[in-house]
């Protein structure tokens, strides 16, 4: 029957197409095949967000801008102590009296991993191209906005002239790229950068890229500090931070970070995996929409008109209990949230007196929502003098676990206190139209700070407000008030720290006091190693920090292996054979069996 | 001629009988069966669950004084979530949400679907033909990528999944309908109603339904399985609203608090059992109506 | 099974019903097939292109979201993205791109949507393509013993394991399968990789490498396997049941023929036909019914790739793998028809 040799040939290929490609992309040699591995010492990162490009000027998610700052060495450096400025390329610097000239003495014994030697020409091409290039400003236009000019009048000077005084001068986050490479891109926008080996400085260097797979760094063996003690890096991806934590339980990864409450607290007990609780630099808050505005003071959006009373927001601010919120949401592993910038900045941070704070205390919230004249209607809720119920639209991110969680706390402790919360999770692409158009009342926001806070107080200055278009600013809600605008011009032309920091304190408590930004609480990153494979790290801040996504990269270059040779990276070869070749001969055994049963004359299993 | 009301009493007898006879054959296939009777007692329990539960307990400021991600054990028999909330009660409301995500979607794309197949077999022309080309089109499209569009596109909540499922899942219903449509309009009785002058609403309402209605029925069952899994998907994605209740946004919630890595299989196992049983017991049943109403299927 | 959310249809439509040609000549058929087919094509980009568009919000504030930027900065963005021109002239501009084979630049990735949509089809093929081949020889398989052992305890237990494995979502089925076989439970220790298509550090050699990536293969192929052979197992079934009462089998049996030569020979062969149409028409949907198992597994293919782009979320590179995924299924469902012509002797004969 011709039917049935159709259908054969129709199952022979259809075999044939599905399993042809499992053996193309490996029929092709594998140049990049690694001796073997026993000898070497490999960190393997477990990665839960993917990477966006290798290209510099335009990686602007979190792990690919680590991997940027270990392949490219900037100008200064965080340190790994406490965070301030310590010399990279630079190993000095001077500011005219005016704070608008800087001069920077470049190091004269750092070399590209392709042998040709870093000077200030590198630093200069990098920042002309990014004031140049809008494409170059994609992922850190910021810190070269106030630039006028850069200048090398010598391989080993460096001269910067900013049109007003930059905070950031000394903590400007910026990979500085080889000229002699980079002077040979026609289009920045796109590039993917992924000549391998990419021509770097930094401690580790791209030698093989896989996209949603894994990025692996080689030590630099003629970085400038001495090459680290470890001979390779590994970024592996996963898809949800589930997978990571499992593989790290089963020694395919030996280092991951953002763990969940549960994950750490389940990690904590077990052989051979040492879990590490460092203090974050972020912190969650309230955004209270307290009257959105133009920057011409023209009204905006339909936020809820009772939010523009600071009584209301006050008492808000007293009914939410931030150590149930830290017990929940972070399962203990944060801190309750106070001032506006997080206390792992020991110097910064800015705690109110405690008859000043905002402690849990619905008595007190219903009482001052009592004496502002806002009455409980007969269904509880509070009404305002013109008749409008205190019911406020509470927003999330549904990307953002913790927002549905502490959502649900503050919708049900507000209810104490005679106010409504509609709480309404959305995506964060949705989130950030409304809360721009000032079509909010209360949103869960979250900023991580960097050593200079500059920018996360900036944003709640009245300028950062839109224009009367409606575009333009980069306003968090569109806080506007006098005496903080005041400081922050004040803190931004002072280059004594200590004046500074009080003046920076001076702003956090108006921030307090103003109850538009209600604190909620600082997050712990939580981080696990392997412990029989690593013993140490270097840790950012020294005392309680983090191992990954640092503002720098000590802590995979201060990365000790341990000295237990049995520890090996390659620990699965075993099962791998065993349910490798299983598979494979299961498939075979059942492609085999079905075409040449077609074939046999007789059968065995009789009915 | 007889007068209305004996015409009207003679069809209701009739289909009193076709509904006995069909009860008789439907009671004759033990996994229909099973399936109506654990439907029934899962549906009963989520309409009571007001009254047979404590629903303050799933508030997260009242459990703050219990043990989060706790085992089961005498107080909490399915153990607790990372608020201290019982399983079993959050897996007893979530079967509502659930359930009636399920069946809202269900009935959207059974209604469109029902309304493009009537009106694309009925009335022919070149309606039908950009109907039934519609209907293609939505076919084919991949649902699950559609659902996942449409849901990323609208405001979250329980409403836009509802139309995320309704609007993807109706095609089959449209083809079904159609087919079906034609078959009874090619019967004898239809072309008498029309050359006695019967509108088209009167051949819609008074022959046309009747005979697909059935059917429809039971498309529905089977389709309301598919819409639960759908449902449990799109909110493991993150496209549902995580404020509500449901078996699929448990699950994303034991996910997200790292559940699984903790061992917490009374966290993972209810809600996912849930959707097991509820989508196997509208399949059962689903297939026991469809042999009810095609005969030819009947021994399989 | 979420890539099907019709499963109870699935199970239970005649396949290939309606799916039946009309007479008339070959090219001709062809022609309107494909005319179609393209309407059906160009349906997909005009969906692709303008839902994608009614995403609420600005994709450069979350792009930016979090980020130090100024707002020049975001103005610059939203200009080099195309963003500030009207939607006819971006719709044009895609469609003008579109029939030069370029799907526009990922806002995230930063490099032709196309590229990046190519380099994850293999390892989305791969994976659906093994599993749906093991679904098939399963399914068949079962499918063709439960029939003719109708009412057996094998065709009870067989249907009613293959209903509930259709009855599992995927996703759950999937974090199952990584709890007890990648991260092992009580004795048993983890036996497979947790993620992944390949080892980073593969061993030297061709075989063993093919072997790695079988090893990472195992688990979501397992997982998209038990949740998608039912379909074919309960078609096979039920065709195969309806060829059993016919007269041309009762000839043969009376010619003295083995019971299995029967049912080899004749049975089997005519009531493959609703099955073969029906893996043609599927060959399309399993392509995005991969979502979900890949993003349990972290496969890096199509599904995980639109998973990621939806939450970045990534107009382009959400387009393009829309109108990759649908119209994989539309080119597929030609075939299914084609296929079907070839394969049906009455269709063929007229």
């Amino acid at each position: 029957m011709s039917m049935r040799k159709w259908a054969v040939g129709v199952a022979a290929g259809m075999l044939a197409v599905t399993t042809a490609p499992a053996v193309a992309p490996l029929g092709a040699p594998q140049a990049d095949a690694q001796d073997d591995t026993g000898d070497r010492t490999v960190l393997r990162l477990g990665v839960t967000q993917s990477i966006d490009t290798l290209n510099p000027f335009e990686a602007i998610m979190a792990s690919s801008t680590e991997l940027m700052r270990l392949t490219y060495e900037s100008l200064t450096m965080p340190s790994a102590e406490d965070m301030t400025p310590t010399g990279a390329l630079a190993e000095s610097w001077d500011t005219s009296d005016d704070d608008l000239t800087w001069t920077y003495t470049i190091r004269d014994d750092i070399t590209w991993s392709d042998g040709e030697p870093v000077t200030a020409d590198d630093i200069a091409f990098t920042f002309n191209l990014m004031m140049d290039d809008p494409d170059a400003r994609t992922a850190n236009g910021s810190y070269v906005s106030t630039f006028e000019s850069v200048e090398a009048p010598d391989p080993t000077t460096l001269v910067i002239t900013t049109t007003e005084p930059q905070a950031t001068m000394l903590s400007l986050d910026v990979p500085i790229v080889p000229e002699h490479i980079w002077s040979q891109v026609d289009e920045i926008a796109g590039y993917g950068n992924d000549t391998m080996p990419v021509v770097g400085n930094g401690p580790f260097l791209i030698t093989e890229y896989r996209a949603e797979e894994f990025v692996r760094l080689e030590a630099n063996p003629d970085y400038w500090r001495g090459p680290a003690e470890i001979d390779e890096l590994q970024f592996r991806f996963y898809r949800n931070s589930d997978a990571a934590v499992q593989a790290l339980r089963k020694g395919e990864v030996d280092l991951i970070n953002r763990l969940t409450p549960a994950q750490f607290d389940a990690l904590s007990g077990e052989d051979d995996i040492e879990v590490n609780q460092a203090q974050g630099r972020r912190f969650y808050m309230l955004s209270v929409n307290a009257g959105a505005a133009t920057a011409d003071g023209d009204p905006l959006g339909n936020g809820h008109p009772a939010l523009q009373d600071i009584a209301v927001r006050q008492a808000i601010a007293r009914a939410l209990d931030r150590d149930v919120l830290v017990d929940r949401v972070l399962g203990g592993y944060g801190e309750p949230g106070t001032g506006y910038v997080p206390p792992i900045f020991a110097d910064l941070h800015w705690q109110p007196e405690d008859d000043q704070a905002w402690n849990f205390d619905p008595g007190a919230a219903n009482a001052q929502l009592d004496s502002a004249g806002y009455e409980r209607g007969p269904d509880g809720i509070r009404v305002t003098e013109d008749g409008d119920r205190l019911s406020f639209r509470l927003y999330g991110r549904s990307d953002r676990n913790a927002d549905t969680q502490a959502g649900q706390f503050v919708r049900d402790w507000l209810a104490e206190i005679g106010i409504e919360v509609d709480l309404e999770i959305m995506s964060g692409n949705r989130m950030n139209e409304l809360q721009k158009a000032g079509e909010f009342d209360i949103a869960l926001s979250s900023w991580a700070v960097n050593p200079d806070p500059n920018y996360v107080l900036s944003i709640q200055t009245c300028d950062q407000r839109p224009s009367a278009a409606g575009t333009g600013g980069t306003t968090e809600s569109f806080f506007c008030h006098e005496e903080f605008d005041e400081l922050h011009a004040q803190q931004l032309a002072e280059f004594d720290r200590e004046t500074r920091t009080e003046l920076i304190h001076q702003m956090q408590r108006v921030i307090h006091e103003q109850s538009a930004t209600i604190m909620l609480y600082y997050e712990n990153a939580l981080e696990a190693y392997r412990s029989d494979r690593f013993t140490d790290f270097g840790y950012q801040p020294a005392d309680s920090g983090v191992i990954r996504e640092q503002l720098g990269y000590w802590g995979y270059y201060g990365a000790t292996p341990a000295t237990n040779p049995n520890a090996s990276a390659s620990g699965t070869s075993t099962g791998l054979l065993l349910s490798g070749g299983a598979a494979v001969v299961i498939i075979a055994v059942a492609a085999g069996w079905f075409v040449t049963r077609r074939r046999r004359a007789s059968a065995d299993d009789r009915e | 001629m007889t007068t209305p009301t004996s015409t009207r009493a003679l069809t209701w007898q009739r289909r009193a009988r076709a509904l006995r006879t069909g009860w008789r054959s439907f009671r004759a296939q033990r996994g229909a069966v099973a399936g109506l009777a654990v439907l029934l007692t899962i549906v009963a329990l989520a309409v009571l669950a007001p009254v047979l539960t404590d629903e303050s307990q799933l508030g997260i400021i009242n459990t703050m004084s219990n043990p989060a991600l706790a085992p089961p054990s005498g107080e909490f028999w399915l153990g607790t979530d990372e608020n201290g909330r019982s399983v079993l009660l959050l897996t007893w409301w979530g079967a509502r949400v659930s359930l009636l995500v399920g069946l809202a979607a269900t009935l959207l794309s059974v209604f469109i679907g029902t309304f493009v197949g009537i009106v694309s077999a009925h009335f022919g022309g070149w309606l039908s033909a950009v109907l039934l080309r519609f209907t293609d089109f939505f076919l084919v499209l991949p649902s699950l990528v559609l659902a996942i569009a449409l849901s990323t596109v609208l405001s979250r909540g329980v409403g836009t999944i509802v139309l995320a499922i309704g609007l993807t899942a109706w095609p089959t219903t449209a083809r079904l309908v159609r087919a079906q449509t034609l078959t009874v309009q090619a019967r004898p009785y239809i072309e008498r109603s029309t050359a006695l002058g019967a509108g088209h609403g009167h051949l819609i309402a008074k022959h046309i339904l009747p005979g697909v209605l059935p059917l429809v029925f039971a498309n529905t069952t089977l389709a309301v399985a598919s819409a639960v899994i759908a449902e449990s998907t799109l909110s493991f994605l993150g496209l549902g609203d995580p404020t509500q209740i449901s078996w699929g946004s448990m699950l994303k919630f034991a996910m997200d608090s790292g559940a699984v890595t903790n061992g917490a299989w009374w966290y993972l196992l209810p809600p996912g059992l849930g959707i097991v049983c509820v989508v196997l017991s509208f399949t059962l049943c689903g297939r026991g109506l469809e042999t009810v109403l095609n005969p030819r299927l009947r021994g399989r | 099974m979420s890539d099907l959310l019709t499963p109870g249809n699935q199970l239970t439509e005649e396949a290939g019903e309606e799916q039946r040609p009309a007479r008339g000549g070959l090219a001709r058929y062809l022609a309107s097939k494909l005319a179609g087919a393209l309407t059906s094509l160009l349906l997909v980009v005009l969906l692709g292109f303008f839902l994608f568009r009614m995403l609420p919000g600005d994709p450069v504030q979350t792009m930016t979201a979090g980020r130090e930027v100024t707002a020049e900065q975001i103005a610059e963005l939203r200009e080099r993205l195309g963003l500030s021109d009207p939607l006819w002239r971006q719709f044009l501009d895609y469609l003008g791109g579109l029939l030069q084979g370029d799907f526009g630049d990922s806002f995230r990735y930063g490099r032709p949507v196309g590229d990046i949509i190519l380099e994850r089809l293999g390892p989305t093929i791969l994976l659906a393509g093994t599993a749906t081949v093991l679904a098939i020889l399963l399914g068949l398989w079962l499918g063709v013993r439960s029939a003719w052992r109708h009412g057996s305890r094998f065709d009870r237990t067989a249907t009613g394991v293959a209903l509930t494995l259709w009855s599992v979502p995927t996703f759950w089925l999937g974090l199952i399968v990584l709890m007890v076989f990648a991260v092992g439970v009580g004795p048993l220790p983890g036996l497979f990789p947790t993620g992944g298509i390949r080892s980073i550090d593969p061993p030297p050699g061709l075989l063993p490498q093919v072997l790695d990536v079988a090893h990472h293969l195992v688990l979501p192929c397992l997982t998209m396997v038990a949740v998608i052979f039912a379909q074919y197992q309960m078609v096979m079934r039920s065709s195969l049941l309806e060829e059993m009462g016919s007269d041309y089998l009762t000839t043969a049996r009376a010619k003295g023929l083995r019971e299995d030569l029967v049912r080899r020979r004749h049975a089997v062969p005519n009531a493959l036909l609703p099955s073969v149409t029906l893996i043609f028409l599927h060959l399309g949907l399993v392509v995005s019914g991969a979502i979900m198992v890949e993003t349990v597994f972290s496969w890096p293919g199509l599904g995980y790739l639109m998973v990621n782009a939806l939450e970045y979320p990534d107009l382009p590179l959400m387009q393009g793998t829309f109108i990759v995924l649908a119209g994989t299924v539309i080119v597929m469902n030609v075939l299914a028809d084609v296929v079907y012509r070839f394969l049906d002797p009455r269709v063929r004969a007229a």
